[in-house]
This record gives structure tokens, C-alpha cells and sequence, in this order.
């Protein structure tokens, strides 16, 4: 004790110093969007490569449930490619075939990712994983579960890690519909509970019951991507729509492998939109 | 004899001249002295490093809140107060003994304290044109920019680290 109180007075300076500079540098990150988002680059590649390091050991107990994932996202995928293999057959009129011609899903691209770290406890969380620019990830990319539920999209993107904003930050939003009856609302997390959002904006004619699932609706996911479901709802101060609070699919704070998605269209969707604007 | 009082005035005019003056000039891009770190530099080698941090804290703060730096200058002066014994050491070989009667600074020539605060100034310039630009994209310009304003800053803090030799160390 008296030795480790000896070691603390030879360095207390030392600590003093990186405190004092980490909350000044904090400080300075947090005063503008550009710096906020490069220093999160720069310090998601150096903590991503940390974190990795310490979470391979932990990973390695979950292989049991991973494999389990994995076997079941293969079997997905494998339906996929006969799919695949269909469009590619020659199309003849009035075959089966041709229905597959509706289903835009064929434009998005799926990389697997692992989880290297993430927060769930803060109003602004980030999920940082290990696949970045060198792998194709792109910022803007959505990110979902291997069992097609909501997780964010890219934000910010280092050499070989990535970071996520996922839905539990209170910056987040995204578009959502009733998978019931299609009917439009936008989702975001106002920061009290990691497993519900709120789901706002959704028709008086859309009658939204406890139970019903929101799905996203968002050009960088395709359909069925589940965000939650309606726990309960009902309508907002000016009754001109509802307000419903959604219990989320996914649990972040277990998450291990997401799905990040390219939709190959994205640029040009976005470019589109830029336009109009 | 290290004069507290008369340092106090002459750390109170370099943020005032720093502030309103050289703030204000707009000379280049490239081109932007930045004399407040010589408070820090120039305290008594002899203080404890707690304190000189403390002082580079306060100094970061007035500049910060003085001229918008949201955290910027803090971050760029503390390493400074923290690092200036092994930059004296690398500059001019010189090291602090606690145990000498009279202050290192004022034992100093005028030419070698202007090699050490060249140094730090360097320091200082690279820390900060890294912090401001968080950018990689042109390094020559970087490199261009820290040498240039380390020069400038040099040039204006010349008269007064002689001010300071013959009136206060």
C-alpha cells in the first residue's frame, strides 16, 4: 500500500496531464461535425485495433452460438444464390421467373462484420467493427443483424475498422413503415431505454396496435429489415397523427455479428436527392 | 532573482498583444505567430511540474474562450508544460538541479534560451497545425505552414525574451 501510494505521488503529474488533456481534446472534438467526425476516425482505428486484441480471447468462447449464426445465415444466403441463379437463367414469359424481376434486393451487397466494441449506456452511442475502407465499407452503409434487424448505418471510416451509429443515439433516425398495412412513420431513440424508440409521425388512418412490427423503409436497407414492435400507441398533442413506443428487435448490448449492406444505388439516390434539395 | 510581479505584467501584454494584435493580422494561411506559449515556457524551470501545468491550463482556457478554440489551444499548450525539461535538455543540454541557488533560465545565454523556445515553439506549432487541420491531405503545406509560423513566432518573440533576460530572469 505505502509502495503503491509512493508510485501514484511519482506520477500523479502524469495523470493529471492526460486527464486534463484528454477532456481538452474531447472539448475540441465536440466543437464541430468535421472535427468530431475525424477524430473519430483517427481514434476508432487506434482503439479498434486495442479492443480487438483484448475481445479475441472473449470471442473465442463464443464460437458455439456464432457457428449456430453462421449455419443459419448460410442457409439464407444459399437461398439467395438459387435466386441469383434463376435471374440468371433465360427468361421466359409467363415463368415464375420473371416475378423475381420485382424484387429490388439484387442491388444490395452484404459484408459480414464482428463487433469490436460498443456502448450502450450514453445519449450518443457508436459501435466500432472490424471491417473498414480496405474491406469496401463505405459511410452511409446501413448495418443489420444477421437475422435482419435494424443495427444503424456508417459513420465514420478508418483503414481496417468502421464506426456505427446505431439506433440508440439521439442523433439517429430512419424511416420506418407498419408492415401491417405499409402505412409511413420515422423512428428515433430518445435516450431513456436501451430497448425502446419511438416511432413518430404514423397515420390517423393507420390505426397502429400493440404487436404490430415497424419495418425500415430507407434507401440504404432493403425491405423487411425489422426495427421493432409497437408496444403501444396513440396520438400526439395536435391528434393530427399517432406517437408509439417501440420495443426494439435488436439487443445491442449482445451483439457480435451484424450484416453491413451497400446498396449500389446509393450514390445515385443520393445524388438525386442533393438535387432536388 | 525571479521577478513574480513584473512576469505577471509581461504575460498579461504577450495575450493581450497575441489577442488583439496578432489575432487580428492577417498576413497568410500559412503564416500565424503565435507568441502566448513563451508564459508557459518562460516560468522557472525550478517550479514543480504540477504547477507549470496548472499555468498551462489557464492559459489554454483564456486563449480558447478568448478566440473561439473550443479546447484547441489547451490541448496544444499542455504537452508543452509537461515536455519542457527534456526539450531544454535536447536544445541546449542543459537539465534542471533543484538544487542550484540561482534560476536556470537567468543563468542562461540570451542566444540558448531563444534555442529553447525555438524548440518548444516548434513543438508547440506541429501540435497545433496537426489538431487544427486533422488532415494528412497536404503534408507539404502542413510541414510549409509549422515552419513558417515557428519562424514568424520567433521573430516577434525575439525583443521579448531579451525583455525578459535583462528585466526579469
Amino acid at each position: 500500500m505505502h509502495r503503491l501510494i509512493e508510485f501514484i505521488k511519482r506520477i500523479y503529474v502524469v495523470l493529471l496531464f492526460i486527464l486534463l488533456e484528454g477532456i481538452a481534446l474531447m472539448q475540441y472534438a465536440q466543437s464541430s461535425p468535421y472535427t468530431e467526425a475525424k477524430i473519430l476516425s483517427r481514434t476508432t482505428a487506434v482503439g479498434g485495433a486495442v479492443s480487438g486484441a483484448v475481445t479475441g480471447v472473449g470471442h473465442f468462447f463464443t464460437l458455439p452460438s456464432e457457428n449456430r449464426k453462421l449455419t443459419a445465415r448460410i442457409a439464407e444466403l444459399e437461398q439467395t444464390l438459387e435466386r441469383e441463379r434463376a435471374l440468371s437463367a433465360p427468361v421466359v414469359e409467363g415463368d415464375e421467373v420473371a416475378a423475381y424481376f420485382d424484387d429490388g434486393d439484387l442491388n444490395y451487397r452484404y459484408y459480414p462484420a464482428r463487433v469490436i466494441s460498443l456502448t450502450t449506456n450514453r445519449e450518443r452511442n457508436y459501435i466500432v467493427v472490424d471491417r473498414g475502407e480496405e474491406d469496401g465499407i463505405k459511410r452511409n452503409m446501413g448495418v443489420i443483424t444477421p437475422n435482419r434487424e435494424l443495427v444503424g448505418y456508417v459513420v465514420s471510416v478508418a483503414e481496417h475498422y468502421s464506426a456505427i451509429m446505431p439506433i440508440l443515439n439521439t442523433k439517429f433516425n430512419i424511416g420506418g413503415r407498419l408492415t401491417d398495412n405499409g402505412y409511413a412513420c420515422s423512428v428515433r431513440w430518445r435516450g431513456a431505454s436501451p430497448h425502446y424508440a419511438e416511432a413518430i409521425d404514423i397515420s390517423t388512418y393507420a390505426e397502429p396496435k400493440a404487436g404490430m412490427a415497424i419495418e425500415v423503409s430507407s434507401e440504404r436497407l432493403p425491405s423487411g429489415v425489422l426495427i421493432g414492435y409497437i408496444e403501444e400507441a396513440e396520438h400526439n398533442a395536435a391528434q393530427t397523427a399517432y406517437t408509439a413506443k417501440l420495443r426494439l428487435a435488436t439487443n445491442l448490448s449482445t451483439l457480435d455479428n451484424v450484416l453491413i449492406v451497400e446498396n449500389a444505388h446509393y450514390g445515385e439516390i443520393e445524388a438525386l436527392t442533393e438535387e432536388l434539395e | 532573482m525571479f521577478k513574480q510581479f513584473t512576469y505577471f505584467w509581461l504575460a498579461f501584454a504577450i495575450l493581450v498583444v497575441q489577442i488583439f494584435l496578432l489575432d487580428n493580422i492577417s498576413i497568410a494561411m500559412w503564416l500565424r505567430p503565435m507568441i502566448f506559449p513563451l508564459v508557459v515556457l518562460l516560468l522557472p524551470m525550478e517550479w514543480r511540474m504540477v504547477w507549470t501545468l496548472l499555468s498551462a491550463l489557464a492559459i489554454g482556457l483564456t486563449m480558447d474562450l478568448a478566440l473561439g478554440g473550443s479546447g484547441l489551444y489547451t490541448s496544444s499548450l499542455l504537452p508543452l508544460a509537461v515536455l519542457r525539461p527534456w526539450i531544454m535538455y535536447l536544445t541546449t543540454g542543459r537539465t534542471v538541479e533543484h538544487s542550484d541557488q540561482s534560476a536556470l533560465l537567468s543563468r542562461m545565454l540570451t542566444k540558448q534560451v531563444m534555442l529553447y523556445v525555438a524548440g518548444a515553439m516548434l513543438v508547440h506549432h506541429t501540435l497545433f497545425f496537426m489538431l487544427e487541420t486533422l488532415s494528412f491531405a497536404s503534408p507539404m503545406r502542413l510541414v510549409a505552414t509549422i515552419l513558417c509560423s515557428t519562424l514568424l513566432t520567433m521573430v516577434v518573440s525575439a525583443p521579448i525574451i531579451q525583455l525578459y533576460k535583462s528585466k526579469i530572469a
